[in-house]
């Protein structure tokens, strides 16, 4: 295993870009995060990796609010996320998601499927919305698809189609949920290629996958989840090589 | 060694051969395979077909039969059309008609609409159509020699044109034609035999039917040709305008929309029509409104209006209520009620210029349709009812008319319900159930029962409503639950995922459910709502337990009561069945077209 591991950078005084602090949800009786504190600074990757059921999609929902948290502080680039309406729009507009399903618009074109929210939400005129689009889709790689609707093309050009959706909202912060899990394997490798492309770019970026030479690669931290908590937290040199937890140790062993 | 029939070769330097051709099966084979495969379908296929031969038989000896009064429907057909719509007035009709043909031919073309027929599928039709017309003839019981020799001749001739066709054209020809060119030839075809046919001259002269000998007549055969004549020219200049008019599907749009509405009111009207009223009363107050109204809209929406605007809007409330309160024109109550209303949501409009105006252009909008409907329901003589409660136009377009006008409102209507019954707020959700389900509780004929002699006699002093608008508001209320059902279904198929995208997004509640839910939605929901559109279609006849004279009463009850055609009820029962059936068809036929065309994205 010689895979390259991304050199450790020093973002102690890079802002804070999603700050957790205590944060717990109940699904039903059922405790599904608790007492998540935990802090992402700008241009940042960060990725999540734990079990299945280990809460992990279930905290990067809490983040754009799709799930809501019960108790304890989620703060998103300054703003808390709290039940007003105008925080979360706020907060909406300036973190994009890509989803394990891609989730793209059956109805519409790629292209229309890129420029919808950038037209409504930011109230980009039409033909600046468009040029954006086609400049993402060069971007990561399918300029020639704009025209298509997404039940046309294969799943790994649906999620890039959703990645590049997710960036014409020009986003600070980007959250992937499980983004290749729904793939098959030949197609995996092209969306983690465009992912790689957008944390070099210094995208603030936080990460559920599964995807070990990923995490080793991009990652500036890992944290490992299980069964609704942080169990360990660190580099990908200190994670992958000399894990402290048993839990993490036993994880390591079933994947590795 | 032959040569290879031209290899395809993929990028990877494969050789894709072609799709080997469908091998030729003989008839024989094809009916032993298909039809006589096993003892069990031997049997099943000698019984059905003796079963279609039974019911083709007695149904060909109903329609032939010798004490057939086809002269019944044949004199009547103006009537069932039209009911009594006075015979000077004819044109309006006319007019009618060509402007939705007009309207039909210029769409086809805009929308580029009409399918394409192969013409190996073409000589197929041909063919069948001989057949079936030949086998009449040879098929019916009761019908003279010279009668079967005619109908095996006539249905000889496509018959022998489609077999020839077949043997010519090559088996994998792909050729094609424009389904509106062949429907157009064919209809002429059949107005063409109008001019040259003796099918013979019905007409009802002093309470007797006459039958004269040559075509029929001038009153019908000419219009008709002007109508096949007006929808061709439509076609054509739809298709050059085409490439040159980018808003034309939007024009059209709006115009389908705006006609039923255009049509009653302005052309199908009673022709003597009282507009004294019209001018002296009703079109001052909307104006009054309009314009008054919006300028104190303008003033109110201003930044600086602030505590003085609130007290201002609500004295107009305060006046709006007190108008109850001593005699006055129930309209000018409504408009100042909903002037109050707007007068108090102004400050929520104040803004930039542009805001300002598009509150005030709204307020306007809102203020001519209001006024429009109630003029419309209100006034004895437009179309909707005479001083004497009676009504022109009844028959078929009376069904028309109540079809278009209660589609047109239940659709947006049910679709809200649908959206109230799936909403987060439980107040919505309650309301939209309660009203959902007390409707489907309640059968059409109460309903129509209801609408019809009840309403009128709740409405305050000053507000009347004709019977047709009464039975149109029901009929919309009943529908919209029935509709708003269907639209649910396809609400509640869109995934979560879906929700989730357009959240992320940034995109608020009303864009979501706008832009990405209920298209979605109605899509799923096509084949629903169009059986529903074909039941509100047939369903309409039951406006005869008020007293309407719609298609199928005329059909069962007037024409076999009139002196001339006594008891000759089946025959114009079975031209309104044929006419019911083709307009059923036809709107499922289309949506077919429909679902075909939006379902090009998805697999």
């Amino acid at each position: 295993m010689t895979d390259t591991v991304k050199q450790h950078r020093d973002l102690s005084n890079a802002k804070d870009m999603i700050v957790c602090q205590g944060v717990n949800k109940w699904y039903g009786d059922f405790q599904a995060l608790s007492d998540i504190t935990a802090t992402v600074k700008e241009t940042e990757v960060v990725v999540v990796l734990g079990p299945s059921g280990s809460g992990k999609s279930t905290w990067i929902r809490c983040v754009n609010r799709l799930e809501h948290h019960q108790s304890g502080n989620i703060i998103v680039d300054g703003v808390e996320l709290t039940n007003d309406v105008r925080n979360i729009e706020k907060i909406r507009s300036e973190v994009g998601m890509v989803f394990q399903q891609f989730n793209l618009f059956p109805h519409l074109t790629v292209l229309d499927n890129i420029t919808l929210a950038p037209k409504w939400v930011r109230k980009l005129p039409k033909a600046e919305a468009e040029e954006k689009a086609m400049e993402l889709l060069e971007i990561v790689g399918i300029p020639e698809q704009a025209d298509k609707y997404p039940g046309q093309m294969s799943g790994g050009q649906q999620q890039r189609v959703a990645i590049a959706r997710a960036l014409a909202m020009e986003p600070r912060i980007m959250l992937f949920d499980e983004p290749t899990s729904a793939l098959d394997p030949e197609m995996i490798k092209e969306v983690l290629d465009v992912m790689k492309g957008l944390a070099r770019s210094g995208m603030t970026m936080m990460v559920v996958t599964h995807e070990m030479g990923f995490a080793r690669e991009v990652a500036d931290r890992i944290i490992f989840m299980e069964d609704g908590e942080i169990v360990e937290v660190g580099t990908p040199e200190h994670f992958f090589t000399d894990p402290e937890e048993d839990r993490t140790k036993l994880f390591l062993s079933q994947i590795l | 060694m032959t040569e290879p029939t031209s290899p395809n070769v993929t990028a990877g330097g494969r050789v894709q051969l072609a799709r080997p051709k469908e091998p030729y099966i003989p008839p024989r084979e094809w009916i032993r395979d298909n039809l006589f495969s096993t003892p069990f379908n031997s049997i099943l296929t000698v019984l059905f077909t003796a079963l279609v031969f039974v019911m083709t038989r007695g149904m060909l000896g109903f329609i032939f039969g010798h004490d057939r009064r086809w002269e019944a429907p044949a004199t009547n057909l103006r009537f069932l059309m039209t009911q009594a719509y006075p015979d000077e007035q004819y044109i309006r009709v006319w007019f009618t008609f060509g402007w939705i043909l007009a309207l039909a031919g210029l769409s086809l073309a805009a929308w580029n609409a009409a399918p394409r027929v192969g013409y190996r599928n073409l000589a197929r039709k041909a063919a069948s159509v001989g057949v079936a017309v030949a086998l009449i003839g040879l098929v019916a019981p009761a019908m003279s020699t010279s009668g079967r020799l005619q109908y095996v001749l006539i249905g000889a001739i496509p018959m022998a044109a489609g077999i020839i066709a077949l043997k010519i054209l090559d088996n994998h020809d792909t050729r094609d034609m424009s389904a509106f060119v062949v429907q157009v030839l064919v209809v002429a075809g059949i107005i063409l035999s109008l001019w040259t046919v003796p099918y013979g001259q019905h007409t009802f002269v002093d309470g007797a039917a006459r039958v004269d000998s040559g075509t029929v007549a001038q009153s019908t055969k000419l219009p008709l040709t002007i109508m096949l004549l007006v929808i061709i020219a439509a076609f054509y200049v739809g298709r050059t305008i085409r490439p040159h008019f980018k808003q034309l599907k939007a024009v059209l749009g709006g115009i389908w929309l705006l006609s039923p509405f255009i049509l009653t009111t302005l052309v199908l009207r009673d022709p003597a029509f009282d507009s004294g009223h019209l001018l002296s009363t009703d079109i001052p107050i909307g104006l009054a409104f309009a314009l008054g109204g919006g300028a104190i809209l303008w003033l109110l929406s201003s930044a600086k209006a602030g505590e003085t605007g609130r007290i201002a809007a609500a004295i107009i409330l305060v006046l709006a209520f007190a108008s109850f309160l001593t005699p006055m024109r129930m309209i000018v109550r409504i408009d100042a009620l909903m002037l109050a209303g707007a007068a108090l949501s102004s400050a929520t409009f104040a803004g930039s210029r542009e805001a300002r105006l598009r509150f005030v252009g709204g307020w306007m909008g809102a203020i001519v349709i209001v006024n429009w409907l109630v003029t419309a329901t209100n006034t004895p003589s437009t179309v909707f009812g005479l001083p004497t409660g009676t009504f022109y136009g009844g028959g078929l377009t009376l069904t028309l008319i109540i079809t278009s006008f209660t589609l047109i409102f239940a659709f947006p209507l049910g679709v809200t319900m649908a959206l109230a019954r799936t909403s987060k707020m439980p107040i919505f959700r309650v309301m939209s159930t309660a009203y959902i389900e007390t409707i489907r509780g309640i059968p059409l004929i109460t309903v129509f029962i209801f609408f019809a002699i009840m309403l009128p006699l709740l409405l305050p002093d000053g507000m009347e409503v004709a019977k047709i608008p009464a039975i149109v508001i029901g009929y919309v209320l009943f529908s919209s639950a029935y509709l708003a059902e269907n639209v649910r279904g396809g609400l509640q198929s869109i995934g979560r995922g879906q929700h989730e995208a357009a959240e992320a997004l940034g995109l608020t509640t009303a864009q979501k459910t706008l832009m990405i839910t209920l298209p979605q939605a109605l899509r799923v929901s096509i084949p629903p709502l169009v059986g529903q559109a074909i039941g509100t279609f047939k369903e309409s006849s039951l406006v005869l337990i008020v007293g309407l004279f719609d298609l199928l009463f005329i059909a069962r009850n007037v024409i076999p009561n009139t002196s001339g055609f006594l008891g000759a009820q089946r025959e114009p029962l079975m031209v309104a069945s044929f006419i019911y059936w083709a307009g059923s068809y036809s709107m499922s036929k289309a949506s077919q077209r429909v679902e075909r065309k939006l379902g090009l994205g998805e697999r």
